[in-house]
């Protein structure tokens, strides 16, 4: 198995730490969005990059985590922390239920039946605007008692390790194999003995958690929570922010997220021009590095050279 | 039961531009072996370019019609030439992997590019003919008319294309081998611009359309994107007859959905939905799309 | 073969099966069956529904009608990746690689869904299969690098790794260089000789015919000649069907 050398895990983490002592709460406010996005980016990567299930209905599956959560807590009175919990598990079984619907779905079946998916889960949240306020928002009760940003950064930040750490030890495991030699080929993988259906439920259950977890993180932090958080172009942002850092590295992807949210936040001047921005952007490396921009870089700071996934 | 009338009359208009917009959908599919998931940004780039061509160049609303769709076939042929051309390369790995992405990727950079370029508020170009028309109890507007009328006739003109013309011959060559269309003397890469360009025209021909009927604004082609997946599913992937009869099946259908939904202030809002619904339960009967053709596989 | 213990026991049997496409009938009616410590060579023209009955026993296509019994048991309907587990292993006609893995992990799955293997000891027996096939010093290479004929040995061995009891080989030699090709050769009848039974699909009759002790003939959907290399040569229905096609 490919070791995460532990000087950069060291490095990385002092530099949190010190980041938080230094910067303004508006800095760490963008810190703690990128980090809920790069859960979103990495366990998409997971699932496109590795798997090779290039759904559109991730971010359906953020907003579902977040909605349950919100109105679990406001109808029955669960403690939040439950609340995301029961998110989570949601998303973790509605997920695996799309991923033995969309079994015999390839390539652009898969992604129009996941971008209807979402679209379905949008139109109701719209609709419903008695349980859910609709566009309007719903109001969600915050995770803490306190408006300092430095609990939920360090939460965040205890979320996203702990997320990454459990998606690699998925992604190096035997499962993680299945996943990609079922993105290389269905047929070859299950006349090598893969269970494609199990596998593609994993890796679907997997994905839709952990995009619960941010969705539900999310609302309890920010407060408010519209369905535009399931919208196609939320959506594009994750994809985006996946495949600039690169879709086959869950690291790289993390990268990505925090690089498109802090550079959108850096171009605030040039107002929505960086969303065109992105989008061009985005068009440019999927045209020119299709392996993403940090996922060689990273590959590099890890050395390995060596293939991934490499048995020891 | 008079708005039940009222309701299959305009369902049909809206079924006759979902036709529209779904063979062109339906027609890049079939020569570029690609689902276009920024088809519903050209439908709304179409409704720009007809409301801009009246209101700077002045033009009357016909001729800028036909301005819009001139304008969306080449700005889908320009997008073609500078993003796609990966996609009929040797070298090129998981091309449909590819396809989906460069085109989600433009319909979001093309979405917010017209956030900017256009503003975010509706914005409803003229009338094609003011004025409604009255048969009994059936009402319709003279736009509703016009739109299912020249729909009517782009849907004719491609079929008589894709029949009569030698365009129409050399598209249908490729889009059932590549390789042996190139042995006959048809360049491939002339094709496919032309596949894409008269996709993007088509579907630019249905935003102009409906630009007086619903107005415009950027995330217009969300929608029909998804209506014109659900046709083109529901059609059989590349067939232009099987999204003809499906694309005014499927707006009549909602149209009357609507009408009889039993919780009016709901009804407009499943009804998209229900379209939708149609095509999951589409794909999980057969996940390969109903009446597929020869190409099941994309690659 | 006639030193296996139970010379007549079968190991795998089509029942009558078909299969159709949309309006073509692929497979019409097969019986076959192939007894352990055969080297079974299926032949036929191109289109004569080969593939389609390989991919009927393998479990990745499942039969109109008919059934398919794999030592004795019924498995008509049961999916790939469990027949895989019983032991069947297959190429296919088109080499089917994990092209973006290295080489050795194309080897260490199906080596891993054996979950009470270790990953050494699956790693230890994939090297060893890569030695016996010679791609041993190619292990960290992707395997879309390979040439052809490399990645005709590795699904071999991609297959070897279940250690299967039945090899279904599609194509083994088709655009295979000569040299690497009487290395396949070779190697499949040492597998053959360690006790494995083949049914090995080739539509050229020439090379065939050197490596099976038993011939068997498709045309159109069906068996036209069953028996041995010497007996289908100077059958006049295979004559007629290569030739009138």
């Amino acid at each position: 198995m490919r070791r995460v050398r532990v000087p950069v895990v060291l490095a990385l983490a002092a530099a949190a730490v010190i980041y938080a002592q230094v910067v303004s709460s508006y800095w760490l406010h963008i810190a703690i969005v990128s980090m809920i996005y790069g859960i979103l980016a990495a366990s998409w990567a997971l699932l496109a990059g590795y798997a090779g299930q290039f759904s559109f209905g991730h971010m359906a599956f953020a907003s579902l985590g977040g909605y349950t959560s919100a109105l679990l807590v406001q109808w029955t009175h669960l403690p939040i922390p439950l609340g995301m919990a029961s998110g989570t598990v949601v998303c973790a079984v509605l997920g695996s239920l799309i991923g033995w619907v969309c079994l015999r779905m390839r390539g652009p079946y898969l992604a129009i039946f996941t971008l209807a998916f979402a679209e379905i889960v949008r139109i109701i949240l719209l609709t419903e605007y008695a349980v859910t306020n609709g566009p309007a928002g719903l109001r969600v009760p915050h995770l803490l008692g306190t408006p300092a940003k430095l609990p939920y950064y360090y939460i965040a930040l205890g979320l996203l390790a702990v997320c990454l750490v459990t998606m690699s030890a998925l992604a190096h495991s035997r499962w993680g194999f299945f996943f990609r030699a079922i993105r290389e080929d269905e047929e070859a993988a299950a006349a090598s003995g893969v269970h494609v259906v199990r596998a593609k439920m994993y890796a679907f259950a997997a994905a839709s958690s952990f995009a619960g977890l941010a969705g539900a993180f999310y609302a309890h932090y920010i407060g408010i929570l519209t369905p535009e958080l399931g919208s196609p172009d939320q959506m594009g942002l994750v994809v985006a922010m996946a495949i600039l850092g690169g879709i086959e590295s869950l690291p790289a992807a993390v990268g990505g997220a925090a690089g498109v949210e802090t550079l959108q936040e850096a171009l605030r001047s040039a107002g929505a021009w960086r969303f065109v921005l992105f989008g061009v952007l985005l068009l440019v490396t999927m045209r020119f590095f299709r392996n993403g921009l940090l996922q060689p870089a990273w590959q590099r700071l890890m050395h390995a050279g060596a293939s991934e996934g490499k048995v020891t | 039961m008079d708005y039940a009338l009222v309701q299959a009359a305009n369902g049909l208009v809206l079924g006759i531009i979902f036709a529209v917009i779904a063979v062109g959908l339906t027609l890049v599919f079939a020569v570029l072996k690609i689902v276009n998931f920024a088809h519903g940004e050209l439908y709304m780039m179409g409704g720009y370019f007809a409301y801009y061509a009246i209101e700077l160049l002045g033009l009357s609303p016909f001729p800028a019609l036909a301005a819009a769709i001139a304008a969306s076939f080449l700005l889908a042929a320009l997008l073609e030439r500078t993003l796609l051309t990966p996609l009929y390369s040797e070298t090129t790995e998981r091309k449909a992997e590819y396809g989906i992405l460069i085109t989600f990727g433009l319909s979001v950079a093309l979405r917010n590019l017209a956030l900017i370029v256009f503003g975010p508020f509706p914005l409803r170009p003229p009338s094609f003919v003011a004025g409604v028309q009255q048969w009994g109890p059936l009402i319709l507007t003279n736009d509703r008319l016009v739109a299912g009328g020249v729909g009517l006739l782009v849907l004719m003109a491609v079929v008589y294309i894709m029949s009569r013309t030698a365009a129409g011959h050399a598209l249908d060559a490729v889009s059932q081998s590549r390789e042996s269309a190139a042995i006959v003397g048809i360049d491939p890469r002339l094709a496919y611009t032309l596949g894409f360009g008269l996709g993007g025209a088509l579907a630019g021909a249905a935003g102009a359309l409906m630009g007086p009927i619903f107005s415009l604004s950027p995330s217009m082609g969300i929608l029909p994107d998804t209506q014109a997946f659900v046709i083109v599913i529901l059609g059989g992937m590349g067939s232009v007859p099987g999204s003809i009869v499906a694309g005014i099946l499927i707006g009549l259908l909602e149209s009357l959905f609507t009408a009889f939904f039993p919780d009016p202030t709901r009804a407009l809002s499943y009804s998209n939905a229900f379209g939708v619904l149609i095509l999951m339960v589409i794909l999980i009967l057969r996940p390969t799309g109903l009446l597929g053709r020869r190409h099941m596989q994309m690659e | 073969m006639t030193d296996s213990p139970v010379p007549d026991e079968t190991l795998i049997r089509a029942d009558a099966v078909h299969k159709r496409f949309g309006g073509i009938t692929a497979v019409d009616g097969v019986v076959f069956a192939a007894r352990r410590g055969e080297l079974v060579g299926l032949i036929g023209p191109n289109g004569s529904g080969k593939t389609t009955l390989v991919n009927l026993l393998t479990g990745h296509l499942a039969p109109d009608s008919g059934e398919i019994f794999l030592g004795g048991h019924q498995v008509t309907h049961l999916p790939a990746y469990r027949r895989a587990r019983y032991g069947v292993g297959r190429t296919f006609q088109m080499s089917q690689l994990f092209r973006r893995m290295t080489v050795l992990e194309n080897m260490l799955v199906p080596g891993l869904t054996f979950p009470h293997l270790s990953r050494e000891v699956i790693a230890a027996r994939a090297r060893a299969h890569l030695r016996f096939l010679g791609l041993n010093h190619l292990e960290t290479l992707p395997a879309r690098s390979l040439s052809g004929g490399q990645q005709k040995l590795l699904e071999l061995g991609r297959a070897l790794m279940l250690d299967p009891t039945l090899l279904l080989l599609d194509e083994p030699f088709a655009g295979v260089h000569p040299t690497l090709r009487d290395g396949i050769i070779e190697r499949i009848l040492q597998l053959h000789a360690s006790g494995r039974t083949f049914l090995i699909v080739d539509h050229d009759i020439e090379a065939i015919q050197q490596l099976a002790t038993r011939l068997v003939v498709m045309a159109r959907g069906r068996v036209i000649a069953d028996g041995s290399p010497a007996d289908v040569r100077g059958n006049r229905a295979v004559l007629a069907a290569y030739a009138g096609t």
